[in-house]
């Protein structure tokens, strides 16, 4: 049919004739070839998809169910609306885990990004020796979590290592892990101790694409040290600054083996973060709706620093393709 | 003096007619054997699981005596899995929400109302365990193991092993600083705050040997240590409505106690007992403390970290210090065998089976897990081999004694209040009461939480 109406075709639209045979090609079975190729396409995500589906976004909409709910892990889940937020909202324990979350979050990130930042710095301004010891830096983040933990426990007990250092310079004994004051501190310094070499190398590459022709006019312009990094590394590391900020908060948001291997959350409630809360409330207290519903809690703080982290990353791509 | 023999009207001798009545005897009972066996084996294969807990001595008898029974009943196979202590009960909790939970298990004494609250639970014959009745399964064990057993008159746990907890001394220690242990041991609280004193070192204000300690590392072993302490001065955990007074005077005197060995006699340093070894009776086996109250310390446990200390026997068990001096008694607390209320009825019958043939040679437990004390009464305190073990007297008057942990389905939220509120007032000096009212507040909490469902 398609073959008689364009017979009738005046010859200017000749050619067009070879394209639509190309494009009667390209059609297999009614599909264009961009729709075929979007199908192919879909068939290769599938699987990944449905992976995803069933275990990622599958257990989550459901604890997002579960969190309206009243469920001992054995008995069918009860629904009861938002009871379970209400009683988190009275819980003094939820509020404690929540503000230790944020002092956690706040003080890692801080710190793993000014170690991070500093280490790069000392590496990429040819200290003598850094490029050698990156390698050694970067060791801790290769060791296993738990048996880092453990000899931090140790190294900070009473009559650690750490107090042995301290005394000649007239410290006395400091209870780093067992004074409510000290632990969460003690649990940052560590957490920076093992995450910022890993940030290090991230910083690194910022530096590096840096052109030294900025530098180079700076210098000439009479810039120091102090100016050509005020003015010429901070802002055009910005955007790695801003990721390595969101990717450490959203790290840190998820702590669980430090805190839970070196005070078990306490003394007291003083390093109980929300993950801990969540593992205790749910697989000790049997509460799984109670449970669900501060991770759903944990879930909303995430989510913020993800948008974040969105954001920064487009308006860096959009700055880019400027 | 002359031998008469006796002769029956049948011309049999009396020792031919008992020979005869013991033969008689053990026919019938290896009838009745074989015909258990053979109704065991008569059924098509069986495949059960088992789960208990991980103990040096205990879980290997456990694993001999399933071994034992499968071989006696090749148509049943046990699957048998062991955890650590602490984890045991939260597997069991996420097995009975997955549907994979075992079909028999070992269950702490404390978790029975856990699991009874939510019928997870199958009721035990106890006739199918070789008891007559219900009263003679009932004589066979202290009172508070029975009642940690049973619900609404009916049998769920088949208690194994139960303990009480001893103050286990260093003898040597109390020689070194002129005191006889076998006469100076504290009697009372005071007491132990004072000998304490006597035995602690220190260089400056570090402990170079602590008096006495308490465990500090796990909500389970404060509530242990605890909980006679609080009974002692007359507390109890929750009132006639099911409020938790912990705050009470009761309370507050006995956390009062509790402090006192490192806030009034500073013998003991919590900050450096929280920080150090997860095994808590590690630095009494180092004689880094002189007294410390534990669970029956098996000898090979003494002989692993201290062998000098075994060899020597400068070491022993007394009971624990009274609030009235001399009546001191500690937390008595165990394990109960308990069978899951979804096994099939025909893997039940067999789990019956099981657990009466495991617990058919409570002399060989004792040789295997000594000196941790069984449960029941009968079949093993006369055995010669448990009598000729050292201070077994105190360890089994310890357990039998001794007061139950609470029985309450909000127990976990209980030890862990209980625990934050220790660390609290130890390590940060918080105010007795106002912790003390706090941990009730949360515990009552809970509670409501767990009426409404």
């Amino acid at each position: 049919m398609s073959t008689a109406h364009s017979a009738r075709l005046p010859d200017a639209a000749a050619p067009d004739r070879g394209e639509r045979a190309a494009g009667a090609r390209l059609r297999r079975g009614g599909l264009r070839f961009g729709r075929r190729l979007q199908l192919v396409g879909a068939a290769f995500v599938l699987p990944a998809l449905l992976f995803f589906l069933a275990f990622k976004f599958g257990p989550m909409l459901w604890a997002m169910e579960l969190s309206l709910s009243a469920y001992d892990m054995v008995s069918a889940p009860r629904f009861v609306g938002l009871e379970n937020y209400a009683k988190l909202a009275e819980d003094p324990v939820f509020r404690a885990s929540l503000i230790n979350t944020f002092v956690y979050i706040a003080g890692s990130t801080a710190l793993i990004t000014l170690a991070g930042l500093a280490l790069a710095l000392a590496i990429n301004t040819a200290v003598p020796g850094a490029r050698h010891c990156m390698t050694a830096m970067f060791l801790t983040n290769l060791m296993p979590i738990i048996a880092v933990t453990l000899v931090w426990r140790f190294l900070l007990h009473p009559f650690g290592l750490v107090n042995q250092l301290l005394q000649p310079f007239g410290v006395g004994r400091v209870d780093w892990l067992t004074d409510e004051n000290l632990a969460m501190p003690a649990i940052i310094a560590v957490t920076a101790w093992r995450f910022a070499p890993y940030f290090m190398v991230v910083f690194l590459a910022g530096l590096l694409a840096i052109p030294k022709d900025y530098y180079e006019a700076a210098e000439i312009d009479g810039a120091g040290v102090v100016r050509r990094f005020v003015h010429v590394t901070l802002p055009l590391l910005m955007p790695t600054l801003f990721f390595v900020v969101v990717v450490s908060a959203l790290l840190a948001s998820r702590i669980f083996l430090m805190p839970y291997i070196m005070t078990g959350g306490g003394p007291g409630d003083a390093t109980r973060v929300l993950s801990m809360l969540i593992y205790e409330t749910g697989f000790s207290y049997l509460k799984m709706g109670e449970a669900a519903a501060i991770s759903v809690v944990l879930f909303a703080i995430m989510l913020v620093f993800t948008v974040l982290q969105m954001q920064i990353f487009m308006r860096s791509e959009r700055a880019h393709l400027r | 003096m002359t031998h008469t023999k006796m002769t029956t009207a049948a011309g049999a001798s009396r020792r031919e007619v008992v020979r005869g009545i013991g033969a008689a005897g053990l026919g019938l009972a290896a009838g009745a054997a074989t015909a258990r066996r053979a109704r065991a084996q008569a059924r098509g294969p069986v495949s059960l699981s088992f789960w208990t807990f991980e103990n040096p001595q205990q879980r290997p008898w456990i694993h001999k005596r399933i071994r034992l029974f499968t071989e006696r009943n090749p148509n049943v196979r046990v699957d048998f899995q062991y955890f650590p202590f602490g984890d045991l009960g939260q597997k069991l909790s996420v097995g009975f929400a997955t549907g994979t939970a075992p079909d028999g298990f070992v269950s702490q004494d404390w978790f029975m109302p856990t699991w009874l609250s939510r019928n997870l639970l199958a009721p035990l014959d106890v006739r199918k365990l070789g008891y007559a009745s219900g009263e003679a399964f009932a004589a066979d064990f202290p009172p508070a193991f029975v009642e940690g057993a049973t619900h609404n008159g009916q049998v769920y746990g088949y208690p194994l092993w139960f303990y009480g907890f001893c103050n286990y001394l260093n003898t040597r220690h109390f020689a070194e600083v002129g005191l006889d242990a076998e006469r100076d041991w504290p009697k009372s609280w005071e007491e132990l705050g004072e000998v304490a004193r006597r035995l602690t070192v220190k260089e400056g204000d570090r402990f170079v040997r602590q008096g006495f300690k308490f465990a500090m590392h796990a909500a389970q072993w404060t509530m242990i240590q605890f909980n006679p302490i609080f009974h002692q001065c007359g507390g109890r955990w929750f009132d006639a409505q099911g409020r938790c007074t912990i705050n009470s005077e009761a309370g507050v005197r006995a956390m009062t106690i509790r402090a006192s060995i490192a806030r009034q006699y500073g013998a003991e340093d919590p900050a450096d007992t929280i920080a150090t070894n997860p095994l808590p009776q590690m630095d009494w086996l180092r004689e880094r403390c002189s007294m410390f109250f534990c669970h029956p310390i098996p000898p090979a446990a003494i002989t692993s970290q201290n062998p000098r200390m075994e060899q020597e026997r400068y070491y022993r068990p007394v009971q624990y210090p009274g609030v009235e001096r001399g009546k001191g008694y500690s937390t008595t607390y165990g394990f109960n065998l308990v069978v899951n209320a979804r096994a099939p009825r025909e893997k039940q019958e067999v789990l019956h089976e099981l657990y009466r043939f495991m617990m058919s040679d409570p002399a060989d437990a004792w040789a295997d897990a000594a000196p941790f004390p069984l449960a029941r009464k009968s079949g093993w305190v006369d055995n010669p081999s448990v009598q000729r073990f050292p201070h077994v007297a105190e360890i089994i008057r310890a357990r039998d004694e001794g007061v139950p942990l609470p029985r309450t389905t909000v127990y976990n939220e209980l030890a862990d209040q209980v625990h934050r509120g220790v660390q609290r007032i130890l390590l940060n000096r918080a105010d007795i009461k106002a912790t003390l009212d706090g941990i009730a507040a949360a515990v009552d909490r809970a509670t409501e939480a767990a009426r409404r469902g």
